[in-house]
């Protein structure tokens, strides 16, 4: 391992303790005293695309407030694991820090979710012997923690989860939305493309396409999105095209949406194992979702063979 | 959508219906057939009689029931279990992770799916006259209950037809409740809930049905009921103007072929008519044990 400086940019700024800085252990003695003063952190590295992984130890300071994202800040921090060897930083994806982005989906002691919104201290009481750390699994890892999610957003791509409103004319005022509809929409457009539902899904399978030699950039995307395109488009793409469908503006590609909800890969994937509605960070119904997909599908299919 | 559509298998562009026609075939034919099957079997709980009779109604069929059985139950089976392989091999059961009651039933559906298959290929050649060749066949549609009956006299075999059983029930009232969502039938999570408890009904009725024909079975007087069904075996032979069946206690291991060919001609045992009249008064319902009747036939 190269002997690199002191973690990267996040090296000196602890977030979330407030204005309680530097507390060295906790001082009240009340219910808190199960809490251990180090927490064992594992995490699954990896180095490169394609290489082996391997699991790492750190130990990490206990603090007041810690959620996961703060706990890697330290490991970056300290890059040292437990056995005192220097390390380089665990990489990881994060942003918004607040449960909006959606990318910093991890799996935290075997589950998916935001590594943002996992509070150490209720970790550390389900979980007393420490934290499990590893890059989700339906997606091929880049480095340590971070993953490449490019097939969640060609899923996207496939059911057009857009509104059609290109073009240089004003066209007013668009139509009105009634507030049944609107709180009927609202819990689906509130999806941040974690990605939790597609890890969870026992249907949604890892795709990962590896770069042939002399192949070029754009023949190896062309061959990476064709891969894609013939898996399982997933619960968070079913529900956008339920949102769209049912969006007054939207609807003007509705047939191009159920066109890909039901070509290959698309809603007929779905084995209603309902692990998606369960995991979602963003409590979306997407099983009611798949449900209204699937049953637009049936008048779909009954339309395009018998009004032919 | 994609741009080269004539390059892609015939699967690959039809996914979408041959899944639906999968979940269709689930219940319809495959599913009506468990349904009126594990009810047929079900009567046996009435008596010897009353399962024979409804089995004379499926043999009344004729020369018609075998393509009615590839048409509407095995190739149809068949085809569920083909594309249900395909779906098994596709996925990624991962309930040690996610252990939540739908997932816990995802897997299920899929173990009990397979349990089934392996079940039914051995149930059909134990007892359909096709397993003949490989020992099996035992089922005689003149004698139902009491050659069912001694198909599943030893535990072990019981035991074995529970478990196929309530694999194949839990399957179909599982993917009773599943197709529902699929097809966009029930959608809204308390649409689902009710849909739930129509499934748990179906599939404790057809639980109770099928466990209730083995338990009914073990509890037959084999010997009691092959008397009952000789006499209607003769009964119907009488009106359709063939010789009795050769008379005796031994089963008839074989061809359950439908009456016609299978009155041989050393049966010239022909009583007068006189004397089975009586006997076209149905038996009463549970009379599995009368030794009276068939008595003066046995004789010789």
């Amino acid at each position: 391992m190269s002997t690199k400086h002191n973690g990267p940019a996040t090296a000196s700024t602890p977030p979330s303790t407030g204005a309680a800085g530097g507390e060295p252990a906790p001082h009240d003695s009340g219910d808190h005293l199960a809490l251990p003063r180090t927490i064992d952190v594992r995490v699954l590295r990896q180095d490169a695309p394609g290489q082996e992984s391997y699991w790492e130890r750190h130990a990490v300071a206990w603090e007041p407030n810690m959620n996961v994202i703060s706990v890697l800040q330290k490991i970056a921090a300290g890059a040292r694991a437990q056995d005192g060897r220097q390390v380089a930083p665990v990489a990881w994806d994060c942003n918004c820090l607040e449960e909006v982005c959606g990318s910093c989906t991890m799996l935290i002691n075997g589950r998916t979710r935001m590594a943002c919104s996992a509070l150490v201290d209720r970790l550390v009481e389900e979980h007393p012997d420490g934290i499990e750390l590893r890059p989700m699994l339906k997606f091929p890892v880049v480095r340590d923690l971070v993953v490449d999610r490019r097939r969640l957003f060609r899923s996207l791509e496939r059911v057009k989860a857009w509104v059609p409103v290109d073009g240089f004319y004003d066209h007013g005022a668009g139509p009105r939305i009634s507030p049944e509809e609107q709180e009927d929409a609202y819990p689906l457009s509130t999806c941040m493309s974690c990605g939790c539902c597609l890890e969870a899904c026992p249907q949604f399978t890892r795709i990962e396409t590896v770069r042939r030699d002399g192949e070029t950039e754009e023949a190896f995307e062309q061959r990476r999105t064709a891969a894609f395109d013939r898996g399982f488009i997933g619960a968070h793409a079913i529900s956008q095209a339920v949102l769209f469908n049912g969006h007054p503006i939207g609807k003007l590609i509705a047939d191009e949406r159920m066109e890909a909800v039901t070509d290959q890969g698309g809603i007929q994937m779905c084995g209603n194992a309902q692990n998606c509605v369960a995991v979602c960070p963003k409590s979306i119904p997407l099983t009611r979702s798949i449900a209204r997909a699937g049953r637009a599908a049936t008048m779909w299919a009954i339309r395009k063979i018998f009004d032919r | 959508m994609t741009p080269n559509e004539s390059s892609r298998s015939f699967f690959a562009r039809n996914q979408f219906l041959i899944y639906r026609l999968f979940s269709l075939s689930g219940l319809i034919p495959v599913g009506a057939f468990l349904v009126v099957h594990l009810l047929t079997n079900a009567s046996v709980l009435g008596g010897a009689a009353s399962f024979q009779s409804r089995v004379d109604m499926i043999h009344g069929l004729g020369p018609l029931l075998v393509p009615v059985e590839w048409a509407f139950i095995f190739l149809p089976m068949l085809f569920h279990a083909t594309v249900g392989f395909m779906i098994i091999g596709g996925g990624l059961p991962n309930v040690g992770s996610y252990p939540y009651v739908g997932n816990i039933r995802y897997t299920l559906q899929r173990a009990t799916g397979m349990i089934a298959f392996a079940f039914i290929i051995w149930h059909v050649l134990q007892l359909h006259w096709m397993g003949e060749p490989l020992g099996g066949g035992r089922f005689d549609p003149h004698h139902a209950t009491s050659s069912a009956a001694e198909v599943v006299a030893p535990l072990a075999i019981s035991l074995l037809y529970a478990i196929g059983v309530l694999s194949t029930v839990f399957h179909f009232a599982n993917g009773l409740w599943t197709q529902g969502i699929t097809w966009g039938l029930w959608t809204s999570p308390q649409a689902m809930r009710r849909a739930n408890y129509l499934s748990i009904a179906v599939g404790t009725l057809l639980a109770a049905a099928g466990l209730g024909a083995i338990g009914g079975l073990r509890g037959t007087d084999t010997a009691a009921a092959r008397a009952v069904e000789t006499r209607m075996d003769d009964q119907r032979r009488l009106l359709e103007g063939q010789p009795p069946s050769p008379l005796s206690g031994t089963p008839a291991p074989g061809r359950p072929v439908p009456g016609r060919d299978s009155g041989a001609e050393d049966a010239i045992d022909l009583r007068s008519g006189s004397d089975l009249v009586p006997l076209l008064i149905p038996e009463p319902a549970g009379a599995v044990a009368p030794t009276t009747g068939p008595a003066p036939l046995s004789g010789n």
